[in-house]
């Protein structure tokens, strides 16, 4: 039973630092002297990275959605945890951790939503280039966030 | 100001079991400002504090007519949109009265060129417009000189009018001082400024949030209350009594196999 709980705890976890990681780290699009969005583009220029601008003609709205959907996942998620850790000592026996379940469902669609706006807004035009580990780790942390989801949304408290 | 005096009040200082024999009255002005101080202990620390104090005023008196500078303030970057009006602000800030003579003056660098032209001169109480430039009736004067306004107001915008203003002001005998530069930018269509509906969004959901946690635990007490009047008004005090201990759950650290599917 400590090893589920674990085990929980350690999903939560998982879940909210790769959200913290897709949102803060500036590499959705990789090129090879490129490493861009959503908040700021590297640009390598003689072997040294200069921090730089987004281009304009980035459709702003749907680049804002993404920053704001993401910052909001990462937020759900943190207070998702905090919520567990409270419905832990709170809750009455057989019930269900459904005030957790509620904050991770929300952190997950919020990613879902920024990691699909990127996916099919952005680069779509763009042949040369790939995806970088931010965006690779948002679809994850969907997955995870939406695994967790369903962990609390089924699972008893035993005893009180 | 200036001078001491003895005074031989006696005074209990808090903290202080004894009463101070020789409490010094000593009046010290910089600035034209005077302040009195009280030492709050006996002669061997009065007169560090006298030491302390002339340092002070020594460095203040060489210090100050450096720091008489006049620092003026204007914007950083003006959006507008074309055939809209936008208001340049200036002003100042000076350790010296606002004299009669102050004056503002705002010139313009085109974006791209090198050379500025002068379009506005306030002096002697007067504002004077730009009659021959490329802003010639288009100008107005909005600011209140006596209050260290020098703001302008630009008309009918164009796409020509992008560039730098730069705002000197001066107010005698302050005339040391660097102009300070705004960029107008003249858009077609405003661009949406980074960020607006990012935090729109974040601040909109958190406060939709904050806003349901809250009506919940509204509910929650009000139906609570509603109960337990209820309950008082059939019962009585004995109502009172399990009232009070049902609400609070006994805290516990729970068990440590307390999850099951």
């Amino acid at each position: 039973m400590l090893v589920l709980l674990a085990g929980i705890f350690l999903l939560h976890i998982t879940a909210i630092i790769l959200l913290l990681v897709a949102t803060i780290d500036n590499a959705w699009w990789f090129t090879d002297t490129m490493s861009t969005d959503v908040w700021a583009r590297w640009v390598k220029i003689n072997n040294f990275w200069n921090y730089t601008d987004l281009p304009g003609h980035y459709p702003q709205e749907y680049l804002q959605a993404v920053q704001a959907t993401s910052v909001l996942a990462c937020i759900f998620s943190i207070l998702g945890l905090f919520v567990f850790v409270g419905q832990l000592f709170t809750l009455a026996k057989g019930q269900r951790f459904t005030f957790s379940g509620i904050f991770q469902l929300i952190a997950c669609l919020c990613i879902m939503i920024a990691a699909s706006i990127y996916t099919d807004i952005f680069h779509k035009d763009e042949k040369y280039g790939w995806y970088g580990h931010s965006f690779i780790l948002a679809w994850i942390a969907f997955v995870l966030t939406f695994i967790s989801t369903i962990i609390y949304f089924v699972l008893r408290k035993k005893t009180a | 100001a200036g001078g001491g005096e003895r005074e031989t009040e006696e005074r209990v200082w808090p903290g202080i079991n004894r009463k101070s024999e020789v409490p010094w009255l000593e009046t010290v002005s910089f600035g034209g400002v005077c302040i009195s101080l009280w030492p709050a202990a006996g002669p061997a620390e009065e007169s560090n504090m006298l030491v302390f104090l002339a340092l002070v005023s020594v460095a203040l008196v060489t210090i100050a007519p450096q720091s008489q500078a006049i620092v003026i303030y204007t914007g950083w970057e003006r959006h507008a949109l074309v055939g809209s009006e936008v208001r340049l602000s200036c002003s100042f800030f000076s350790w010296r009265w606002t004299s009669e003579d102050v004056t503002f003056s705002w010139s313009y660098r085109p974006d791209g060129s090198r050379d500025s032209i002068s379009i506005f001169h306030y002096t002697g109480g007067l504002p004077y417009l730009d009659n021959k430039g490329p802003f010639r009736d288009r100008l107005e004067f909005v600011g209140n000189p006596q209050r260290r306004d020098g703001s302008i107001l630009i008309k009918n915008l164009d796409y020509s009018d992008n560039g730098t203003f730069t705002c000197d002001a001066k107010n005698p005998p302050d005339i040391v001082g660097r102009p300070s530069s705004v960029r107008l930018l003249v858009f077609d269509k405003l661009p949406v400024q980074a960020g607006v509906i990012t935090g729109a969004i974040i601040g909109a959901v958190l406060g939709l949030l904050v806003l349901i946690v809250v009506i919940y635990y509204l509910m929650r007490f009000l139906v609570a209350r509603r109960v337990f009047n209820l309950s008082v008004s059939k019962h009585g005090k004995k109502a009172k009594g399990k009232e009070g201990s049902q609400q609070r759950q006994p805290w516990r650290v729970p068990p440590l196999s307390f999850l099951s599917f």
